[in-house]
Protein backbone atom coordinates (compact mmCIF):
# COMPACT_ATOMS: atom_id res chain seq x y z
CA UNK A 1 0.00 0.00 0.00
CA UNK A 2 1.37 3.43 -0.87
CA UNK A 3 2.03 5.96 1.87
CA UNK A 4 -0.93 8.30 1.33
CA UNK A 5 -3.35 5.36 1.41
CA UNK A 6 -1.58 3.79 4.40
CA UNK A 7 -1.69 7.06 6.31
CA UNK A 8 -5.49 7.20 6.19
CA UNK A 9 -5.66 4.09 8.33
CA UNK A 10 -2.78 4.98 10.62
CA UNK A 11 -3.53 8.03 12.75
CA UNK A 12 -1.47 8.80 15.83
CA UNK A 13 -3.68 9.52 18.80
CA UNK A 14 -2.33 10.98 22.02
CA UNK A 15 -4.90 11.74 24.72
CA UNK A 16 -7.69 13.53 22.83
CA UNK A 17 -5.70 14.64 19.79
CA UNK A 18 -5.15 12.95 16.45
CA UNK A 19 -1.98 13.71 14.52
CA UNK A 20 -1.31 12.95 10.89
CA UNK A 21 2.39 13.80 11.21
CA UNK A 22 4.58 11.62 13.41
CA UNK A 23 7.33 14.21 13.54
CA UNK A 24 7.23 16.50 16.54
CA UNK A 25 9.56 19.46 16.64
CA UNK A 26 11.02 22.02 18.97
CA UNK A 27 11.28 25.77 18.52
CA UNK A 28 14.71 26.25 20.09
CA UNK A 29 18.07 27.19 18.56
CA UNK A 30 16.81 28.58 15.23
CA UNK A 31 18.73 31.66 14.06
CA UNK A 32 15.63 33.75 13.53
CA UNK A 33 11.88 33.52 13.72
CA UNK A 34 11.25 33.33 9.98
CA UNK A 35 13.61 30.39 9.59
CA UNK A 36 11.89 28.65 12.47
CA UNK A 37 8.41 29.14 11.03
CA UNK A 38 9.51 28.04 7.54
CA UNK A 39 11.30 24.99 8.97
CA UNK A 40 8.30 23.97 11.06
CA UNK A 41 6.12 24.30 8.00
CA UNK A 42 8.52 22.16 5.92
CA UNK A 43 8.55 19.53 8.66
CA UNK A 44 4.73 19.25 8.50
CA UNK A 45 4.83 18.91 12.26
CA UNK A 46 1.60 19.50 14.15
CA UNK A 47 3.04 19.58 17.67
CA UNK A 48 5.87 21.88 18.74
CA UNK A 49 7.57 22.32 22.06
CA UNK A 50 8.13 25.62 23.81
CA UNK A 51 9.87 26.67 27.00
CA UNK A 52 9.04 29.20 29.67
CA UNK A 53 11.31 31.71 31.33
CA UNK A 54 11.21 34.57 33.75
CA UNK A 55 10.70 37.81 31.85
CA UNK A 56 13.66 40.12 31.78
CA UNK A 57 12.13 43.44 32.83
CA UNK A 58 14.74 45.49 31.00
CA UNK A 59 14.43 44.05 27.50
CA UNK A 60 11.60 43.59 25.07
CA UNK A 61 11.39 40.03 23.88
CA UNK A 62 9.99 38.62 20.67
CA UNK A 63 6.57 37.11 20.95
CA UNK A 64 7.07 33.83 19.11
CA UNK A 65 3.70 32.53 20.17
CA UNK A 66 1.55 34.47 17.71
CA UNK A 67 2.97 32.95 14.48
CA UNK A 68 2.80 29.42 15.95
CA UNK A 69 -0.87 29.83 16.85
CA UNK A 70 -1.58 31.45 13.48
CA UNK A 71 -0.12 28.38 11.75
CA UNK A 72 -2.47 26.13 13.72
CA UNK A 73 0.25 24.29 15.60
CA UNK A 74 -0.46 22.45 18.82
CA UNK A 75 1.82 23.64 21.61
CA UNK A 76 3.70 21.39 23.98
CA UNK A 77 5.28 23.49 26.72
CA UNK A 78 8.17 21.91 28.57
CA UNK A 79 9.42 22.15 32.13
CA UNK A 80 13.00 22.65 31.05
CA UNK A 81 15.08 24.17 33.82
CA UNK A 82 13.27 22.27 36.56
CA UNK A 83 15.68 20.37 38.81
CA UNK A 84 13.14 18.47 40.89
CA UNK A 85 9.47 17.50 41.00
CA UNK A 86 8.42 20.60 42.93
CA UNK A 87 9.93 22.96 40.36
CA UNK A 88 8.51 20.94 37.48
CA UNK A 89 4.99 21.07 38.93
CA UNK A 90 5.31 24.84 39.38
CA UNK A 91 6.59 25.19 35.80
CA UNK A 92 3.76 23.01 34.46
CA UNK A 93 1.12 25.16 36.18
CA UNK A 94 2.72 28.33 34.79
CA UNK A 95 2.87 26.80 31.31
CA UNK A 96 -0.81 25.87 31.49
CA UNK A 97 -1.69 29.51 32.13
CA UNK A 98 0.79 30.94 29.63
CA UNK A 99 -0.18 28.71 26.73
CA UNK A 100 -3.69 27.71 27.75
CA UNK A 101 -3.02 24.01 27.30
CA UNK A 102 -2.92 21.18 29.79
CA UNK A 103 -0.31 19.33 27.69
CA UNK A 104 3.12 19.26 29.25
CA UNK A 105 6.47 17.80 28.27
CA UNK A 106 7.75 16.86 31.69
CA UNK A 107 11.51 17.12 31.84
CA UNK A 108 13.60 17.27 34.96
CA UNK A 109 17.34 17.34 34.55
CA UNK A 110 19.35 18.47 37.53
CA UNK A 111 22.75 18.02 35.85
CA UNK A 112 23.56 20.71 33.25
CA UNK A 113 26.45 18.77 31.68
CA UNK A 114 24.53 15.76 30.35
CA UNK A 115 20.95 16.95 30.94
CA UNK A 116 19.94 13.41 31.81
CA UNK A 117 16.42 13.11 33.18
CA UNK A 118 15.93 12.35 36.86
CA UNK A 119 13.70 9.25 36.97
CA UNK A 120 12.62 9.52 40.60
CA UNK A 121 11.60 13.17 40.47
CA UNK A 122 9.95 12.65 37.07
CA UNK A 123 7.73 9.87 38.39
CA UNK A 124 6.82 11.93 41.47
CA UNK A 125 5.90 14.93 39.35
CA UNK A 126 3.93 12.78 36.89
CA UNK A 127 1.76 11.38 39.68
CA UNK A 128 0.90 14.85 40.96
CA UNK A 129 0.33 16.39 37.52
CA UNK A 130 -1.86 13.49 36.37
CA UNK A 131 -4.12 14.04 39.38
CA UNK A 132 -4.34 17.70 38.34
CA UNK A 133 -5.59 16.82 34.84
CA UNK A 134 -2.42 17.36 32.83
CA UNK A 135 -1.70 15.45 29.62
CA UNK A 136 1.84 14.40 30.44
CA UNK A 137 4.58 13.43 28.00
CA UNK A 138 7.60 12.67 30.17
CA UNK A 139 11.16 12.86 28.84
CA UNK A 140 13.00 9.88 30.30
CA UNK A 141 15.99 7.64 29.87
CA UNK A 142 15.27 4.55 27.76
CA UNK A 143 14.26 2.63 30.87
CA UNK A 144 11.49 0.09 30.21
CA UNK A 145 10.59 -0.32 33.90
CA UNK A 146 10.29 3.42 34.45
CA UNK A 147 8.19 3.78 31.30
CA UNK A 148 5.67 1.24 32.65
CA UNK A 149 5.53 3.11 35.96
CA UNK A 150 4.88 6.37 34.12
CA UNK A 151 2.17 4.71 32.07
CA UNK A 152 0.51 3.48 35.28
CA UNK A 153 0.82 6.99 36.74
CA UNK A 154 -1.38 8.25 33.91
CA UNK A 155 1.08 9.64 31.37
CA UNK A 156 -0.37 10.04 27.88
CA UNK A 157 2.85 8.94 26.18
CA UNK A 158 6.48 8.28 27.06
CA UNK A 159 9.46 10.03 25.53
CA UNK A 160 12.60 7.96 25.96
CA UNK A 161 15.90 9.37 24.74
CA UNK A 162 18.05 8.12 21.88
CA UNK A 163 21.10 9.98 23.22
CA UNK A 164 21.64 13.04 25.44
CA UNK A 165 19.83 16.25 24.42
CA UNK A 166 21.40 18.17 21.57
CA UNK A 167 24.23 15.70 20.96
CA UNK A 168 23.02 14.54 17.51
CA UNK A 169 24.52 11.12 18.32
CA UNK A 170 21.51 9.16 17.12
CA UNK A 171 19.79 6.09 18.55
CA UNK A 172 22.25 4.74 21.13
CA UNK A 173 19.59 3.03 23.21
CA UNK A 174 18.24 0.67 20.56
CA UNK A 175 17.86 -2.51 22.63
CA UNK A 176 15.99 -0.71 25.41
CA UNK A 177 13.79 1.28 23.06
CA UNK A 178 12.74 -2.04 21.49
CA UNK A 179 11.61 -3.31 24.90
CA UNK A 180 9.79 -0.05 25.66
CA UNK A 181 7.99 -0.15 22.31
CA UNK A 182 7.07 -3.81 22.75
CA UNK A 183 5.60 -3.25 26.22
CA UNK A 184 3.98 0.16 25.90
CA UNK A 185 0.24 0.72 25.94
CA UNK A 186 0.74 4.43 25.31
CA UNK A 187 2.51 6.05 22.34
CA UNK A 188 6.32 6.00 22.44
CA UNK A 189 7.96 9.19 21.17
CA UNK A 190 11.72 8.93 20.78
CA UNK A 191 13.15 12.24 21.91
CA UNK A 192 16.64 13.68 22.12
CA UNK A 193 19.81 12.77 20.31
CA UNK A 194 18.27 12.31 16.86
CA UNK A 195 20.86 14.01 14.68
CA UNK A 196 20.00 13.04 11.13
CA UNK A 197 17.03 11.85 9.09
CA UNK A 198 18.44 8.31 9.08
CA UNK A 199 18.32 8.26 12.89
CA UNK A 200 14.67 9.30 12.76
CA UNK A 201 13.91 6.67 10.15
CA UNK A 202 15.57 4.00 12.30
CA UNK A 203 13.43 4.91 15.32
CA UNK A 204 10.30 4.74 13.17
CA UNK A 205 11.30 1.42 11.59
CA UNK A 206 11.66 0.04 15.11
CA UNK A 207 8.02 0.91 15.73
CA UNK A 208 8.28 4.18 17.61
CA UNK A 209 4.99 6.07 17.32
CA UNK A 210 6.71 9.40 16.71
CA UNK A 211 10.00 11.22 17.12
CA UNK A 212 10.82 14.66 18.45
CA UNK A 213 13.57 16.56 16.67
CA UNK A 214 14.84 20.07 17.34
CA UNK A 215 18.59 20.64 17.34
CA UNK A 216 19.33 18.67 14.17
CA UNK A 217 16.92 20.85 12.21
CA UNK A 218 17.72 24.17 13.84
CA UNK A 219 21.52 23.98 13.50
CA UNK A 220 21.60 22.49 9.99
CA UNK A 221 23.22 24.49 7.18
CA UNK A 222 19.75 24.85 5.67
CA UNK A 223 17.20 24.27 8.43
CA UNK A 224 14.20 24.39 6.09
CA UNK A 225 15.62 21.76 3.73
CA UNK A 226 16.69 19.60 6.67
CA UNK A 227 13.22 19.78 8.18
CA UNK A 228 11.70 18.53 4.96
CA UNK A 229 14.29 15.73 4.86
CA UNK A 230 13.23 14.72 8.37
CA UNK A 231 9.58 14.70 7.34
CA UNK A 232 10.40 12.29 4.50
CA UNK A 233 12.54 10.09 6.73
CA UNK A 234 9.82 9.78 9.35
CA UNK A 235 7.27 8.88 6.69
CA UNK A 236 9.65 6.33 5.13
CA UNK A 237 10.43 4.81 8.50
CA UNK A 238 6.77 4.50 9.45
CA UNK A 239 5.88 3.04 6.07
CA UNK A 240 8.70 0.48 6.37
CA UNK A 241 7.51 -0.50 9.85
CA UNK A 242 3.94 -0.98 8.64
CA UNK A 243 5.12 -2.82 5.53
CA UNK A 244 6.95 -5.35 7.73
CA UNK A 245 10.72 -5.52 7.54
CA UNK A 246 12.36 -8.74 6.37
CA UNK A 247 14.14 -10.85 8.97
CA UNK A 248 17.90 -10.89 9.45
CA UNK A 249 20.17 -13.89 9.21
CA UNK A 250 23.85 -14.65 9.72
CA UNK A 251 24.23 -16.68 6.53
CA UNK A 252 24.00 -15.12 3.08
CA UNK A 253 20.73 -15.72 1.28
CA UNK A 254 21.03 -15.40 -2.47
CA UNK A 255 18.75 -12.93 -4.21
CA UNK A 256 19.40 -14.62 -7.60
CA UNK A 257 18.88 -18.27 -8.47
CA UNK A 258 22.19 -20.15 -8.15
CA UNK A 259 22.65 -21.60 -11.62
CA UNK A 260 25.50 -23.89 -12.56
CA UNK A 261 26.46 -22.19 -15.83
CA UNK A 262 29.92 -21.14 -14.64
CA UNK A 263 30.97 -24.67 -13.79
CA UNK A 264 33.47 -26.31 -16.16
CA UNK A 265 31.06 -28.99 -17.35
CA UNK A 266 28.40 -26.51 -18.32
CA UNK A 267 30.93 -24.43 -20.35
CA UNK A 268 31.90 -27.51 -22.30
CA UNK A 269 28.30 -28.11 -23.04
CA UNK A 270 27.71 -30.55 -20.21
CA UNK A 271 27.26 -34.26 -20.35
CA UNK B 1 1.97 51.02 46.68
CA UNK B 2 5.05 49.00 45.86
CA UNK B 3 5.23 45.42 44.65
CA UNK B 4 8.16 43.38 43.37
CA UNK B 5 8.08 41.99 39.86
CA UNK B 6 10.88 39.53 39.15
CA UNK B 7 12.78 41.13 42.04
CA UNK B 8 12.36 44.64 40.63
CA UNK B 9 10.50 47.25 42.72
CA UNK B 10 7.48 48.61 40.84
CA UNK B 11 5.06 51.37 41.87
CA UNK B 12 1.43 50.54 41.10
CA UNK B 13 -1.93 52.06 41.99
CA UNK B 14 -3.51 50.75 45.16
CA UNK B 15 -5.79 47.78 44.62
CA UNK B 16 -4.38 47.13 41.16
CA UNK B 17 -5.26 43.77 39.72
CA UNK B 18 -2.93 41.54 37.71
CA UNK B 19 -4.24 42.58 34.33
CA UNK B 20 -3.69 46.23 35.22
CA UNK B 21 -0.16 45.42 36.34
CA UNK B 22 0.67 43.74 33.03
CA UNK B 23 -0.73 46.67 31.07
CA UNK B 24 1.26 49.07 33.28
CA UNK B 25 4.42 47.06 32.50
CA UNK B 26 3.64 46.99 28.78
CA UNK B 27 3.90 43.23 28.68
CA UNK B 28 1.76 41.19 26.30
CA UNK B 29 -1.04 39.26 27.97
CA UNK B 30 -0.67 36.41 25.47
CA UNK B 31 1.94 33.85 26.44
CA UNK B 32 2.37 35.21 29.97
CA UNK B 33 2.02 33.46 33.30
CA UNK B 34 2.00 34.96 36.77
CA UNK B 35 2.73 33.72 40.23
CA UNK B 36 2.10 35.87 43.29
CA UNK B 37 4.13 34.86 46.32
CA UNK B 38 4.93 31.54 44.60
CA UNK B 39 1.25 30.75 43.91
CA UNK B 40 0.33 30.42 40.22
CA UNK B 41 -2.73 32.58 39.45
CA UNK B 42 -5.22 31.28 36.89
CA UNK B 43 -5.62 33.56 33.92
CA UNK B 44 -9.37 33.71 34.56
CA UNK B 45 -8.69 35.26 37.97
CA UNK B 46 -6.30 37.99 36.78
CA UNK B 47 -8.95 40.71 36.76
CA UNK B 48 -10.31 40.09 40.21
CA UNK B 49 -6.99 39.30 41.93
CA UNK B 50 -6.09 42.44 43.88
CA UNK B 51 -2.42 42.97 44.62
CA UNK B 52 -1.30 44.13 48.03
CA UNK B 53 1.74 46.09 49.20
CA UNK B 54 4.95 44.06 49.05
CA UNK B 55 3.60 41.21 46.90
CA UNK B 56 6.35 39.26 45.20
CA UNK B 57 5.27 38.69 41.64
CA UNK B 58 6.98 36.30 39.26
CA UNK B 59 6.30 36.98 35.63
CA UNK B 60 7.02 34.35 32.98
CA UNK B 61 6.80 34.24 29.23
CA UNK B 62 6.71 31.49 26.63
CA UNK B 63 9.92 31.36 24.64
CA UNK B 64 11.51 29.09 22.04
CA UNK B 65 12.69 25.75 23.38
CA UNK B 66 13.05 22.07 22.61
Amino acid sequence: MLFNEMKKHDPLVIANKTFSSRLFTGTGKFNDQKTMIDALSASQSELVTMALKRIDMETKEDNILAPLIKNGLNLLPNTSGARNAKEAIFAAKLAREALQTNWIKLEIHPDPKYLLPDPIETLKAAETLAADGFVILPYVHADPVLCKHLESAGCAAVMPLGAPIGTNKGIRTTDFLEIIIEQANVPVVVDAGIGSPSHAALAMEMGADAVLVNTAMAVAGDPVAMSEAFAKAVQAGRQAYLAGLGGQSNNAMSTSPLTAFLEADSIKGGK
Amino acid sequence: MQVFVNEKKIEVDDKSNIEQLLLRLGKPLQGCAIAVNQEVINRSAWRKYKLVEGDEISLFQAIAGG
